[in-house]
Protein backbone atom coordinates (compact mmCIF):
# COMPACT_ATOMS: atom_id res chain seq x y z
CA UNK A 1 0.00 0.00 0.00
CA UNK A 2 1.59 3.26 -1.06
CA UNK A 3 2.06 5.69 2.42
CA UNK A 4 3.53 9.63 1.03
CA UNK A 5 6.50 10.70 2.55
CA UNK A 6 4.53 13.11 4.50
CA UNK A 7 3.95 10.75 6.93
CA UNK A 8 7.30 10.53 8.23
CA UNK A 9 7.99 13.86 7.82
CA UNK A 10 5.53 14.58 11.14
CA UNK A 11 8.51 16.29 13.07
CA UNK A 12 9.84 19.01 9.85
CA UNK A 13 5.68 19.19 9.20
CA UNK A 14 5.10 20.38 13.19
CA UNK A 15 8.29 23.01 12.83
CA UNK A 16 6.69 24.56 9.87
CA UNK A 17 3.31 24.55 11.43
CA UNK A 18 5.03 26.69 14.73
CA UNK A 19 6.86 28.89 12.27
CA UNK A 20 3.76 29.67 10.35
CA UNK A 21 2.01 30.71 13.98
CA UNK A 22 4.56 32.66 14.46
CA UNK A 23 4.37 34.76 11.32
CA UNK A 24 0.87 34.98 11.02
CA UNK A 25 0.33 36.53 14.53
CA UNK A 26 -2.13 36.19 17.28
CA UNK A 27 -4.88 35.50 14.89
CA UNK A 28 -3.96 32.36 14.77
CA UNK A 29 -4.73 29.91 18.01
CA UNK A 30 -3.70 26.87 16.97
CA UNK A 31 -3.18 24.61 13.63
CA UNK A 32 -3.54 21.12 13.82
CA UNK A 33 -3.34 18.55 10.83
CA UNK A 34 -4.19 14.75 9.96
CA UNK A 35 -2.69 12.74 6.73
CA UNK A 36 -5.37 10.67 5.12
CA UNK A 37 -7.01 10.08 1.72
CA UNK A 38 -9.74 12.65 0.36
CA UNK A 39 -12.87 11.87 -1.31
CA UNK A 40 -10.90 10.48 -4.13
CA UNK A 41 -9.12 8.12 -2.55
CA UNK A 42 -5.89 10.27 -2.54
CA UNK A 43 -3.49 11.45 -0.14
CA UNK A 44 -4.15 14.90 1.60
CA UNK A 45 -3.18 16.95 4.79
CA UNK A 46 -6.18 18.41 6.26
CA UNK A 47 -4.99 21.71 8.12
CA UNK A 48 -7.73 22.34 11.23
CA UNK A 49 -6.98 26.15 12.10
CA UNK A 50 -8.54 27.49 14.85
CA UNK A 51 -8.66 31.58 14.47
CA UNK A 52 -9.55 33.82 17.07
CA UNK A 53 -13.50 34.70 17.15
CA UNK A 54 -12.21 38.53 15.58
CA UNK A 55 -10.38 37.07 13.29
CA UNK A 56 -12.66 34.61 12.19
CA UNK A 57 -15.44 37.43 11.78
CA UNK A 58 -13.72 40.28 10.57
CA UNK A 59 -10.42 38.81 8.35
CA UNK A 60 -11.32 35.29 7.46
CA UNK A 61 -10.46 35.85 4.02
CA UNK A 62 -7.18 37.60 4.73
CA UNK A 63 -5.76 35.29 7.44
CA UNK A 64 -7.10 32.19 5.80
CA UNK A 65 -5.22 33.34 2.63
CA UNK A 66 -2.00 34.15 4.57
CA UNK A 67 -2.65 30.83 6.72
CA UNK A 68 -2.92 29.14 3.38
CA UNK A 69 0.12 30.90 1.71
CA UNK A 70 2.63 30.04 4.69
CA UNK A 71 1.77 26.81 4.99
CA UNK A 72 2.71 26.17 1.29
CA UNK A 73 5.68 28.30 1.54
CA UNK A 74 7.31 26.48 4.20
CA UNK A 75 5.97 22.60 3.18
CA UNK A 76 7.03 21.23 0.07
CA UNK A 77 3.11 19.38 -0.19
CA UNK A 78 4.05 17.65 -3.60
CA UNK A 79 7.74 16.65 -2.57
CA UNK A 80 5.46 14.39 0.09
CA UNK A 81 2.54 13.27 -1.70
CA UNK A 82 -0.45 15.38 -0.43
CA UNK A 83 -2.42 18.12 -0.93
CA UNK A 84 -3.24 20.44 1.30
CA UNK A 85 -6.81 21.26 2.29
CA UNK A 86 -7.32 23.65 5.09
CA UNK A 87 -10.66 24.38 7.37
CA UNK A 88 -10.79 27.16 9.70
CA UNK A 89 -13.25 27.60 12.59
CA UNK A 90 -13.47 30.15 15.40
CA UNK A 91 -12.45 29.71 18.91
CA UNK A 92 -16.24 30.03 20.15
CA UNK A 93 -17.26 27.45 17.74
CA UNK A 94 -14.80 25.19 18.80
CA UNK A 95 -15.56 25.54 22.27
CA UNK A 96 -19.41 24.78 21.30
CA UNK A 97 -18.46 21.72 19.15
CA UNK A 98 -15.63 20.57 21.97
CA UNK A 99 -14.10 17.94 18.85
CA UNK A 100 -10.97 16.64 20.22
CA UNK A 101 -9.66 16.83 16.51
CA UNK A 102 -9.25 20.84 16.44
CA UNK A 103 -8.37 20.97 20.50
CA UNK B 1 -24.97 25.54 6.10
CA UNK B 2 -24.12 22.67 3.96
CA UNK B 3 -26.30 23.69 0.58
CA UNK B 4 -24.52 26.70 0.52
CA UNK B 5 -20.93 25.43 0.84
CA UNK B 6 -21.94 22.86 -1.75
CA UNK B 7 -23.55 25.62 -4.05
CA UNK B 8 -19.91 27.56 -3.65
CA UNK B 9 -18.63 25.15 -5.68
CA UNK B 10 -21.16 24.60 -7.94
CA UNK B 11 -20.72 28.35 -8.46
CA UNK B 12 -17.40 27.92 -9.87
CA UNK B 13 -17.73 24.68 -11.46
CA UNK B 14 -20.17 26.01 -13.92
CA UNK B 15 -18.31 29.33 -14.17
CA UNK B 16 -15.04 26.89 -15.25
CA UNK B 17 -17.74 24.70 -17.70
CA UNK B 18 -19.98 27.62 -19.25
CA UNK B 19 -16.81 29.68 -20.09
CA UNK B 20 -15.83 26.37 -22.39
CA UNK B 21 -18.98 25.34 -23.91
CA UNK B 22 -20.08 29.32 -24.95
CA UNK B 23 -16.91 29.06 -27.59
CA UNK B 24 -18.41 25.91 -29.26
CA UNK B 25 -20.06 27.44 -32.11
CA UNK B 26 -22.84 25.31 -32.03
CA UNK B 27 -25.28 26.53 -29.42
CA UNK B 28 -27.78 23.28 -29.26
CA UNK B 29 -24.89 21.50 -28.37
CA UNK B 30 -23.74 23.11 -25.78
CA UNK B 31 -25.76 21.69 -22.77
CA UNK B 32 -24.58 18.35 -23.93
CA UNK B 33 -20.80 19.43 -23.95
CA UNK B 34 -21.24 20.50 -20.73
CA UNK B 35 -22.49 17.80 -19.16
CA UNK B 36 -19.16 15.78 -20.42
CA UNK B 37 -17.17 17.65 -17.70
CA UNK B 38 -16.02 15.13 -15.15
CA UNK B 39 -15.42 17.15 -11.35
CA UNK B 40 -12.95 14.42 -10.89
CA UNK B 41 -10.63 15.20 -14.40
CA UNK B 42 -10.99 19.09 -13.75
CA UNK B 43 -9.54 18.86 -10.46
CA UNK B 44 -6.67 16.53 -11.11
CA UNK B 45 -5.50 18.74 -14.42
CA UNK B 46 -1.65 19.18 -14.28
CA UNK B 47 -0.76 22.83 -14.55
CA UNK B 48 3.18 23.58 -14.12
CA UNK B 49 4.40 27.43 -14.46
CA UNK B 50 7.32 27.76 -16.99
CA UNK B 51 9.81 28.69 -14.10
CA UNK B 52 8.35 26.52 -11.26
CA UNK B 53 10.36 29.14 -8.40
CA UNK B 54 9.21 32.50 -10.06
CA UNK B 55 6.13 31.76 -11.82
CA UNK B 56 4.11 34.99 -13.20
CA UNK B 57 1.31 36.95 -11.89
CA UNK B 58 -1.11 35.37 -14.70
CA UNK B 59 0.55 31.90 -13.65
CA UNK B 60 0.28 32.35 -9.98
CA UNK B 61 -3.94 33.54 -10.12
CA UNK B 62 -3.91 30.44 -11.95
CA UNK B 63 -2.30 28.00 -9.53
CA UNK B 64 -4.93 30.09 -6.78
CA UNK B 65 -7.59 28.95 -8.89
CA UNK B 66 -6.81 25.14 -9.23
CA UNK B 67 -6.27 25.44 -5.56
CA UNK B 68 -9.42 26.91 -4.79
CA UNK B 69 -11.79 24.50 -7.33
CA UNK B 70 -10.20 21.76 -5.33
CA UNK B 71 -10.74 22.46 -1.48
CA UNK B 72 -14.43 23.75 -2.65
CA UNK B 73 -14.92 20.61 -4.40
CA UNK B 74 -13.34 18.59 -1.15
CA UNK B 75 -15.50 20.79 1.29
CA UNK B 76 -19.02 20.26 -0.78
CA UNK B 77 -18.23 16.33 -1.16
CA UNK B 78 -18.53 16.85 2.61
CA UNK B 79 -21.02 18.59 3.09
CA UNK B 80 -22.90 16.53 0.64
CA UNK B 81 -21.93 13.37 2.07
CA UNK B 82 -20.34 13.42 5.58
CA UNK B 83 -22.78 13.81 7.94
CA UNK B 84 -20.20 13.56 10.79
CA UNK B 85 -18.90 17.06 9.90
CA UNK B 86 -19.79 19.20 12.15
CA UNK B 87 -20.27 22.54 9.57
CA UNK B 88 -19.51 26.06 11.26
CA UNK B 89 -21.18 29.35 10.22
CA UNK B 90 -16.76 29.77 9.64
CA UNK B 91 -16.70 27.16 6.55
CA UNK B 92 -19.88 28.81 4.79
CA UNK B 93 -17.99 32.27 4.63
CA UNK B 94 -14.75 30.50 3.93
CA UNK B 95 -16.31 28.96 1.03
CA UNK B 96 -18.44 32.01 -0.09
CA UNK B 97 -15.56 34.13 -0.17
CA UNK B 98 -13.23 31.69 -1.53
CA UNK B 99 -15.46 31.28 -4.77
CA UNK B 100 -15.62 35.00 -5.05
CA UNK B 101 -12.12 35.15 -4.96
CA UNK B 102 -12.33 33.11 -7.73
CA UNK B 103 -14.48 34.22 -10.02
CA UNK B 104 -12.45 37.53 -9.58
CA UNK B 105 -8.90 35.39 -10.58
CA UNK B 106 -10.67 33.58 -13.57
CA UNK B 107 -12.00 36.43 -14.44
CA UNK B 108 -8.87 38.58 -14.99
CA UNK B 109 -7.13 35.75 -16.64
CA UNK B 110 -9.49 33.75 -18.61
CA UNK B 111 -8.56 35.03 -22.07
CA UNK B 112 -4.73 34.42 -21.33
CA UNK B 113 -3.31 31.20 -23.21
CA UNK B 114 -2.13 29.74 -20.33
CA UNK B 115 -6.17 29.96 -18.47
CA UNK B 116 -7.23 28.73 -21.72
CA UNK B 117 -5.10 25.87 -22.28
CA UNK B 118 -5.66 25.02 -18.94
CA UNK B 119 -9.68 24.81 -19.35
CA UNK B 120 -8.81 22.48 -22.09
CA UNK B 121 -6.70 20.49 -19.33
CA UNK B 122 -10.08 20.00 -16.99
CA UNK B 123 -12.08 19.15 -19.92
CA UNK B 124 -9.43 15.82 -20.26
CA UNK B 125 -7.00 17.24 -22.96
CA UNK B 126 -3.38 16.28 -21.94
CA UNK B 127 -1.44 19.78 -20.41
CA UNK B 128 0.45 21.83 -22.92
CA UNK B 129 3.64 22.79 -22.29
CA UNK B 130 3.78 26.71 -23.08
Amino acid sequence: MYVPSAVTKQTEIDAAVNRVQQIVGPDVVRIRYEIAEDWSGQWAIFFRVVLTDDAAGRRLRDIATKVVWELARQLDFPGMGVFPYHNFRSESEQAALREPAWA
Amino acid sequence: MRRAVSTAYYAVFHLLVEDFVGSWPFADQRARLARMFDHKKMRDAAFTPKDEKNPTPIETALIDVRTAFRQLQEDRHRADYDLSWNIVATDVTNAITLAEDTFSKWCSIRTEDVARHHLLSMFGAKPLRL
